[in-house]
């Protein structure tokens, strides 16, 4: 599905397709230069082909599953692969497949830099963002002019104001989880105006009155994959009020005020403003303070960490987060995975009775 | 604050040297053991060895006493310390920390404090193990000073930011970053600014720290002992071009603890003036690491600090000897670059151009270099659960080395901090196996 909708938009609309890497680059840029990203999160499921075989199995599935499938040829209608510097592990796919094998096409980096900005890093992350726009246009595209980029910028603005407009009225959406994280994540190849569309579809559907019957909880991790949590927690009587997904919510960025005069510099505030992710190395208290505001607002009675096995930025959290729950009475449950294409009886079963625990009047209180 | 100074003075130029001269004492009093010696297959044992655990228990002893007296700073091994040196601060390095850790075997202990805390056994052992002895307290040093200042570089990994952020966080103290961007080819002109501009707020915020200005000329002093250090440690690594090597990889191992705890300091290079001398002084006796090299090999990747002893034996029992590793080769590298003429230029361009920095062609090409130049016919590959940056890639390195260096070359699964994720039984059966195909 996702081949045929690339190929449509490299035919129809004469765009390069770039297969990118999780998680954060300046999606604006590539939008300007009429590139379409189409992210890689795996994908799920076991590796498709051998190649996996080339990294130890203590590597996160992310990066193994990726480079399984770029070399398997899974990734070839895309024109090229952009590496976002997110971790030791995507930085050594970075040069693994492009310079060992596995990735003939053309490779881009982006070096974001790590911990809160400063002086320093502000001027870096620009000059990054100008040789990443200098680089694409090898693809035989144009480099981006300001009113492009303008535009680019107010595109995903107006995406990121609806996608908030809808994680505050979730309860208000009679739509179940599973669906509504599908439209969220066709976001990750879809061209921004389609995305857009999709989006407005089913902010029509917004009600007056409560649609979501269920528990509201809340999830923190990286990527909701196996999907079926969704079904999972639905079926144990919740719903997902709120996330913080790498993949999906923390990718929203709530800035309502930007100076668009210079569009350089408004990324850069972009960037300055986006969630606390432990793979920019945020600062732990900003994150909490940041994760406690959004349960606030969506009322969650529970949180469900998920995180990636052999995922250093995201574990290297996870005490801080239990801590910080246990410290507030909020229930917690613990989930890892390595990108199954299923969950297992047993996680289903810690799932359910995590859920079963909320419902009782003591935890409710 | 007075008192303290004197504590510390007094523990670094008085306790310190009659302790470890009453050890040396202690063990020339103690009873010869009777009957035959046991027969091994090392040469003789380096000289130099006492005069290192001096230094290195000199400065773990002084460093007891540190906060309070001196501002003391946590570092990562492969962080620009020479900016804090002229402002005097005393410098922790906690990777060479938990690298004791791991020889006296006490990670696991420490490691289960972390993991009830919800630290991941996956992690990197050093992490596991620094954070664990701050936790609790315990360490086989005695005492570590409490850091004023934590200043880590990413130059070797992200790791230690996630790290040092935990540390940051516990001890509520400030966290210094350098932030190096990996070099993919070579490193494009706004990558060497970001990184000597991050080194001018380094600055700014030591010499505030410490109430203390730099002086350039302190600063290009240090520097060129940081340059001369490096390459007194480079001058010792490749003696071991020579047949048979004067020492083994894994002494190496052992003796690189100056250059990365006292780089820029006269006591590290009066040391590896030294041991340079000694190791030429065996060179032209013809005296070996081990009594007889029969293979020479190069060693890829940290050591297995709990299992050194268990390893060297069993390749110097057949003859073995890691001649080089790109490991303890790292600090020759960088070091050689830092010129006193331009320190901060010359230090953004060092510090980035690490090997755990650079792209694998790039290590790819310095190890066929290093099989070249010590003439090695095979090389173990580490692939250490505990650091993926520095294993990622190692199948291929495997690969291409074995066809472009003409080597023979194994991947030896283990870690380098937690003996629970390595099987010494398995371990032994491939090196073995691996020693025997070149029968
Ligand atoms: S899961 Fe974690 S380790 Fe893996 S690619 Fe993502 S950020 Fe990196
Ligand atoms: S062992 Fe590897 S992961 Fe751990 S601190 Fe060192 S370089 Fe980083």
């Amino acid at each position: 599905m996702r081949k045929a909708y690339i190929e449509e938009q490299k035919s129809r609309h004469g765009r390069k397709a770039v297969v990118v890497l999780p998680v954060h680059y300046p999606r604006e840029i590539l939008t300007a230069m009429n590139v379409l990203a189409v992210e890689l999160w795996g994908p799920p499921g076991p590796p498709r082909g051998p190649e996996a075989g080339r990294l130890q199995t203590y590597v996160c599935a992310v990066v193994r599953n990726a480079l399984a499938f770029i070399a398997s040829g899974g990734a070839d209608v895309a024109d090229g692969a952009l590496f976002p510097h997110t971790c030791d592990s995507v930085q050594g796919l970075a040069t693994l497949a492009p310079d060992f094998g596995g990735w003939k096409k053309p490779a881009f980096r982006f070096i974001h830099p790590k911990g809160p900005l400063r002086a320093s890093s502000r001027a870096f992350i620009r000059a990054e963002m100008v040789a990443l726009a200098q680089s694409l246009a090898t693809l035989g595209v144009a480099p981006p002019t300001d009113d492009a980029l303008r535009d680019a910028i107010r595109l995903h603005r107006e995406i990121d104001a609806l996608k908030l407009r809808l994680a505050d009225r979730r309860a208000y959406l009679p739509v179940n989880d599973a669906d509504y994280y599908r439209v969220l994540r066709r976001g990750e190849f879809l061209w921004p105006t389609d995305h857009l569309n999709e989006l407005r579809d089913i902010e029509r559907k917004l009600l007056d009155t409560p649609a979501q019957k269920g528990i509201p909880i809340f999830i923190t991790g990286y990527v909701p994959e196996p999907m079926s949590i969704f079904d999972v927690v639905a079926e144990a009587g919740a719903y997902v009020a709120g996330d913080d997904y790498a993949a999906v919510g923390r990718r929203v960025n709530s800035r309502t005020e930007l100076d668009l005069s210079d569009p350089w510099a408004a990324l850069v505030d972009l960037y300055d403003s986006a969630s606390p992710c432990p793979t920019h190395s945020a600062e732990q208290a900003p994150r909490l303070a940041h994760l406690d505001a959004i349960m606030q607002r969506c009322g969650a009675r529970g949180v469900i960490i998920h995180e990636q096995k052999f995922c250093e930025p995201q574990l290297f959290d996870v005490p801080a987060l239990r801590r910080h729950f246990g410290a507030h009475g909020i229930p917690q449950l613990y989930l890892e995975g390595e990108l199954e294409s299923d969950f297992s009886g047993q996680a289903r079963t810690r799932i359910e009775a995590f859920i079963e625990t909320l419902s009782s009047p003591r935890s409710a209180a | 604050m007075i008192t303290r100074r004197i504590q510390y003075e007094i523990a670094g130029n008085v306790v310190g040297p009659f302790l470890t001269s009453l050890d040396k004492w202690r063990k020339k009093l103690r009873p010869k053991k009777k009957g035959p010696k046991k027969e091994h297959p090392f040469g003789p044992p380096l000289e130099s060895v006492n005069r290192l655990k001096d230094i290195m228990t000199r400065y773990y002893f002084q460093g007891r006493y540190a906060d309070g007296a001196v501002p003391v700073a946590w570092v990562t091994s492969g962080f620009p310390v020479e900016i804090f040196r002229p402002l005097g601060f005393w410098t922790v390095y906690p990777e060479n920390h938990a690298a004791i850790c791991s020889v006296q075997r006490v990670v696991p202990e420490l490691s289960d404090v972390v993991e009830k805390e919800g630290y991941a056994r996956d992690l990197c052992g050093y992490a596991r193990a620094d954070i664990g002895s701050v936790m609790t307290g315990k360490t086989p040093v005695g005492r570590l000073p409490k850091p004023d200042l934590l200043a880590c570089c990413t130059n070797i990994c992200q790791t230690v930011l996630y790290w040092y952020r935990a540390l940051a966080e516990h001890f509520k103290i400030p966290l210094v970053l350098i932030d190096t961007p990996y070099v993919y080819g070579e490193a494009p002109e706004h990558h060497r600014q970001y990184v000597k501009d991050q080194l001018l707020e380094l600055l700014e915020v030591a010499q505030k720290i410490t109430g203390k200005t730099i002086e350039p000329e302190a600063l290009a002093e240090v520097t060129r002992k940081a340059n001369i250090g490096s390459k007194l440690w480079g001058r010792c690594l490749d003696a071991s071009k020579n047949k048979p090597a004067p020492w083994t990889g894994f002494d190496e191992f052992f003796h690189m603890a100056p250059i990365v705890s006292l780089r820029g300091s006269d006591e590290c290079n009066d040391y590896y003036r030294g041991l340079a001398e000694e190791l030429e002084d065996r060179v032209k006796r013809g005296v070996g690491g081990l009594k007889k090299e029969t293979h020479r090999l190069m060693w890829d990747n940290l050591p297995i600090w709990f299992n050194v002893r268990g390893m060297s034996d069993l390749l110097a029992q057949n003859g073995f000897n890691f001649v080089c590793t790109t490991y303890t080769n790292a600090w020759y590298e960088a070091g050689k670059v830092i010129d006193e003429r331009d320190p901060m230029g010359s230090a953004a361009k060092a510090y980035t151009h690490i090997i755990l920095n650079e792209d694998l062609p790039k290590r790819l090409s310095l190890m066929k270099r290093l099989a070249r130049e010590y003439d090695v016919v095979g090389a173990v590959l580490h692939s250490d659960r505990s650091c993926k940056p520095y294993s990622i890639g190692q199948y291929d390195l495997k690969d291409r080395l074995q066809a472009e260096a003409n080597i023979r070359v194994m991947v030896l699964e283990a870690d380098h901090a937690d003996p629970r994720a390595f099987s010494a039984e398995q371990a032994d059966n491939r090196l073995t196996a691996f020693m025997e195909s070149f029968a």
